[in-house]
């Protein structure tokens, strides 16, 4: 981040292009372009908020659809952070109001705290602003960019400023700002108030401020509502505003969200738990997770008097006698003061860190979401039979803590199943792809290209006709082929990440989570998985890492890091979720072919009955029926198995068992569990 | 399911010779068990005598393999094992319409006989014939009955020519007078079917397949030499191994074989010597302890100077075979048996007695096999 942000680069590029030319002059050319001096003039300082207003696809406004959903998702992460770090069941307001076909309203409130007064500009009108940023703590936001981008683009699109209504108390005065970011300077600008804001008292008196204003405010004693307008798109389907709602339900299930879509359509999410997660403390950087750079930073800002008051206070994990050893190692007194540090000797220290051993740093800053409520969240939404998740134990990569988790639902259609003719037409109608059958891979869950296609031939459509130019019949068709084509083996998994309880919906191919998806062994457990790809079948996992620090691999954060100890905990709790898959998978087939082994039993008997009855004339039904009731009983004895001393076992008790952390839903065709009942029993 | 129709009439049971009231006695006991046991309540099930190797021994006074006593139950009411008890009462409600209305038919025509989908389930009775073919023989052994009392017959292989005369279904055949193909051999011999009229041969010819077989009879060996040429193209089928045993036992001549040079043909040797494993329970009926192997031998590459070029190298898995057949128990105690297998061996290579024609076209006849004979140089 600071290095892009420094002015060094470009002018270094810079004096490399006048080297450049310096050669060509070598060779006879007899204009000069560019003198020192000349350059020189041009070259100036770039403020961040410029920076990324040219470069906003670093921050995830690269196209008007992406930038709707970054708007909201930014607003909704700082308000469920507001709200958990005061310890608030987070309730959201969400309305995306459509102004013009690619202009929308975007209003998010919470019941969090409120902001204080002068802070709302900073945080809403200044990049780079925020609590988060300095500290180590688990949290959801971590530069401090995304809701001022967000404004600022607000602002770049529409020239709309930012509106803000905060209030902190049932009694206090709200505060109404209209902020736009001066993207020169990097501060906000306060438009309304004459500079300062309006004040907007409790009570009666401020309903009518608030309507006179033509704020929307649901009323909460306490709670902030920030409102953008932009340019953007509104899109159904993959990455869309729609499925990060859904997702974020998924891994929040102590959230309560009211979503207003832009064609007037209210979804409550309601909460499965009442419960917050508990507060993730905040701790010390660990010495192993600085790097050269930072260190030298840390050295000279600290106000420690010695190095070893400096270590033991800046880092976690690091006592006085840990110190000692570090400075012994660097050859450093532990007296010698840390601002007297040179850059040298700061080599020599760091390179001392990474060779003393230092205790793991504390793993209780991480809150992981634990395996109930993953069950919980994922049943919510997810349709399924068969739900398994998984916490790892807390693990460390470059001294920050992390914890990994899974979440596994199987069985359950697919979304295309459950479409209705109206939403398909209206989804025809809102793509912008090109052929229909990436509107058939971007439209629904799950979708592999041959189920695409299997559709598309099914509906005797071909694949590079635009959906937008269906007519009537051809549109019934389609309808037609989605609800009917059974799509289980075509179907690949749904892999849903998260990080910090944040969905991560783009750059799926560059993520650890993915590629750890692909790497692991699927076939082993009952799916179906070509080498190297996701496995197929109706099935959705959530994996979610949870940290002080995740490492993304870009700004826009939709990535993790492939660092080894997050892919080696990314498997093993993979792994743990597929083998209880596995179990379930196996016990559901061993009960249908038993099932299907009887039922055929039963028809050897007929065929028996037949061959013995040709032979010697005996009367063919009645053989049947008596072999029939021999049958019955003797199965019926095999069933009840005795033990050693005589009693009769349950026949589910020498099954293997899920272990804990395991969701069973029987379905209505008896294919769950109930399967297990074998069909000769009941003939 | 195609619907099977009956044509033919059964016939009474007066027409029926003995041996078929025999089987036919067989059979209905089988069926009439399963109806005693439904009556009962019991299971019903088939007792067969293990087709193994580890059910089989050598029998050293009779000199050849025997079938032990193991017996495997096969029950009806036992998931495992209802499929093959179904097809095996299958299996004996065909061969009892066959019997009953004295016909017969191939093991091919069996399978289809008995094949149909199994009604409301999409499986078939038998998949393919080697199922069935690996039932029929569980009901021989089962009951203790010949495939041909059941009236099943393998296709015809093997053929015979040379100094007999014989009925075959009535009609008499000149062996002397088969033209260039010979009597093809039938796989039903039974003295019910072939009689042996005439015979002024003094001993037999087996040789491995038909091209040796041709070259024998087109420079009319047999009548030079006074004997009866046969080949069982490759592994001799029952029918040539049973009219083996009948012209050895019954004529008292001896029986000589011609084998190529490699594990297969030592193998072939040794199942009409001693029988084979699988059907051991015909060993009595079949094995001629008395047959002698007459070539081609391990030494013969360099006794009759043979050009490399015929030379084909052993693979893996004939070294594996000769090393099992030096310890079956018939040739572990034969020292020329055992030298002439380890010479195999050390040789690396095999011979066919195709090879022989590298020297001149009928050296094989003309020198070779007389010569052998003349001085009794083959191994026993």
């Amino acid at each position: 981040m600071s290095k892009t942000t420094s002015p060094e680069p470009t002018g270094n590029h810079q004096t490399e292009l006048t080297d450049g030319s310096g050669n060509g002059e070598a060779l006879g050319r007899p204009r000069q372009r560019a003198t020192a001096q000349s350059m020189a003039a041009k070259q100036r300082d770039i403020s961040v908020s410029e920076f990324f207003a040219k470069n906003r696809h670093l921050l995830g406004f690269d196209n008007p659809r992406k930038a709707l959903l970054t708007t909201v998702k930014e607003a909704v992460d700082n308000a469920l952070d507001a709200c958990e770090e005061a310890g608030i069941l987070p309730e959201l307001w969400i309305h995306i109001e459509r102004l013009a076909p690619e202009r929308f309203k975007v209003g998010v409130q919470d019941n969090g705290p409120g902001i204080l007064k002068k802070t709302i500009p900073l945080i809403f009108g200044k990049l780079l602003y925020g609590s988060k940023f300095h500290r180590l703590r688990m949290s959801r936001g971590q530069q401090g960019i995304g809701i001022s981008a967000a404004g600022m683009y607000g602002l770049l699109t529409t020239g709309k400023p930012v509106k803000i209504m905060s209030k902190t108390g049932r009694n206090k005065e709200a505060h109404y700002y209209e902020i736009q970011i001066d993207t020169k300077r990097n501060q906000p600008e306060i438009l309304n108030g004459k500079g300062e804001g309006v004040e907007i008292p409790p009570g009666a008196r401020g309903q009518e401020a608030i309507a006179k204003h033509g704020i929307e405010w649901h009323d909460v004693d306490h709670g902030t509502r920030v409102t953008i307008e932009l340019e953007a798109k509104y899109q159904r389907g993959r990455g869309s505003v729609d499925e990060y709602l859904e997702q974020t339900v998924i891994a929040n299930p102590h959230v309560t969200v009211h979503y207003r879509d832009p064609d007037n359509n209210d979804r409550d999410f309601v909460r499965v738990a009442e419960q917050l997660p508990p507060e993730p403390k905040e701790i010390r950087p660990h010495p192993y997770g600085v790097e050269l750079g930072r260190l030298v930073t840390m050295l000279k800002e600290t106000k420690a008097p010695t190095l070893a008051q400096f270590l033991t206070h800046s880092f976690s994990r690091v006592s006085s006698k840990v110190a000692r050893r570090v400075c012994d190692a660097a050859k450093l007194s532990v007296r010698s003061r840390p601002s007297r540090i040179g850059r040298h000797e700061a080599d020599g220290l760091f390179r001392a860190i990474q060779e003393t051993k230092i205790p793991a740093p504390a793993t209780d800053c991480v809150v992981p979401i634990g395996e109930e409520l993953i069950l919980k969240g994922l049943h919510q939404m997810v349709p399924g039979e068969f739900f398994a998740a998984a916490t790892r134990p807390p693990a460390v990569y470059r001294g920050n803590p992390f914890v990994i988790e899974v979440g596994l639902a199987y069985g359950g259609g697919p979304s295309n199943h459950k479409v209705s003719r109206d939403a398909l037409d209206e989804l025809l109608d809102q793509t912008d792809v090109r052929t229909l059958r990436q509107f058939i891979l971007t439209t629904f869950q799950g979708m592999s290209s041959e189920s695409a296609d299997k559709i598309i031939e099914a509906a005797q459509l071909k694949p590079r006709t635009s959906p937008k130019n269906l007519d009537r019949e051809e549109t019934t068709r389609f309808h037609e082929a989605l609800q009917r084509i059974n799509l289980d083996d075509g179907q690949s998994m749904n892999v849903l990440r998260y990080a910090n309880r944040v969905p991560l919906q783009f750059q799926a191919g560059a993520c650890a989570i993915t590629q750890s998806v692909m790497q692991t062994n699927w076939r082993s457990y009952g799916l179906s998985q070509s080498r190297g790809s996701l496995p197929s079948g109706p099935a959705t996992v959530m994996v979610h890492i949870a940290s002080v620090w995740v490492p993304f691999t870009s700004e826009s954060k939709e990535a993790v890091a492939a660092y080894p100890e997050i892919a080696k905990e990314l498997r093993l709790a993979l792994q743990a979720v597929g083998r209880k898959l596995g179990m379930y998978l196996r016990r559901r087939v061993r009960a249908r072919h038993e099932g299907e082994r009887r039922n055929l039993f039963l028809r050897y008997l007929g065929e028996v009955a037949t061959a013995v009855s040709q032979m010697n004339q005996a009367p063919r039904d009645e053989l049947y029926e008596r072999l029939l009731r021999v049958a019955k009983r003797k199965t019926a004895e095999a069933d009840v198995k005795l033990d050693d001393r005589g009693r009769t076992l349950r026949p589910d008790e020498d099954d293997e068992d899920f272990g804990e952390h395991v969701l069973i839903v029987p379905t209505a065709n008896g294919d769950g569990r109930t399967a297990a009942a074998p069909t000769a029993k009941t003939p | 399911m195609a619907k099977k129709t009956e044509t033919s009439k059964r016939l009474s049971r007066d027409e029926l010779n003995d041996r078929d009231r025999r089987t036919l006695r067989h059979l209905l006991a089988l069926a009439d068990d399963v109806v005693k046991a439904a009556e009962t309540g019991r299971d019903p099930a088939i007792d067969i005598p293990s087709r193994t190797l580890s059910n089989v021994r050598y029998n050293k006074s009779k000199r050849f393999i025997e079938m032990g006593a193991a017996k495997n139950r096969r029950q009806l009411f036992n998931l495992n094992q209802a499929k093959s008890y179904m097809q095996t009462i299958l299996v004996a409600s065909g061969a009892e319409k066959l019997i009953s209305q004295g016909k017969t038919t191939s093991l091919r025509g069996m399978y289809y006989l008995l094949k149909h989908t199994i009604e409301g389930a999409r499986e078939e009775t038998f998949s393919d014939q080697e199922e069935s073919d690996s039932v029929i023989e569980d009901l021989e052994v089962a009951i203790e009955v010949l495939r041909e009392e059941l009236h099943l017959y393998a296709k015809n292989a093997g053929a015979m020519v040379g100094q007999i005369t014989l009925i075959d279904s009535g009609d008499t055949i000149d062996c002397t007078r088969m033209g260039s193909g010979g009597y093809s051999i039938p796989s039903i011999v039974e003295p019910e079917v072939v009689q042996f009229k005439k015979c002024d041969a003094e001993f037999v010819l087996h040789v491995e397949k038909d091209t040796v077989w041709r070259r024998f009879n087109e420079d009319k060996f047999w009548r030079k030499h006074n004997c009866i040429l046969t080949h069982g193209g490759g592994q001799p089928p029952r029918g040539v191994r049973r009219l083996l045993y009948r012209l050895h036992n019954e004529l008292k001549l001896p029986v000589y074989c011609l084998l190529d040079n490699d594990p297969w043909g030592y193998y072939i040797y040794s199942v009409i010597k001693q029988g084979s494993i699988n059907l051991a329970y015909e060993s009595k009926r079949m094995a001629i302890p008395d047959a002698r192997y007459l070539g081609l031998r391990s030494k013969d590459f360099v006794e009759c100077e043979l050009s490399d070029s015929v030379k084909i190298s052993l693979n893996d898995t004939d070294r594996k075979r000769a090393r099992q057949i030096m310890e079956y128990p018939w040739f572990a105690h034969k020292k020329p048996w055992q030298k002439e297998i380890k010479q195999l061996l050390d040789n690396g290579f095999k011979l066919e007695v195709e090879a022989l024609i590298s020297k001149d076209i009928s050296y094989v006849t003309e020198e070779y096999t007389p010569q052998r004979l003349r001085e009794g140089d083959w191994l026993d």
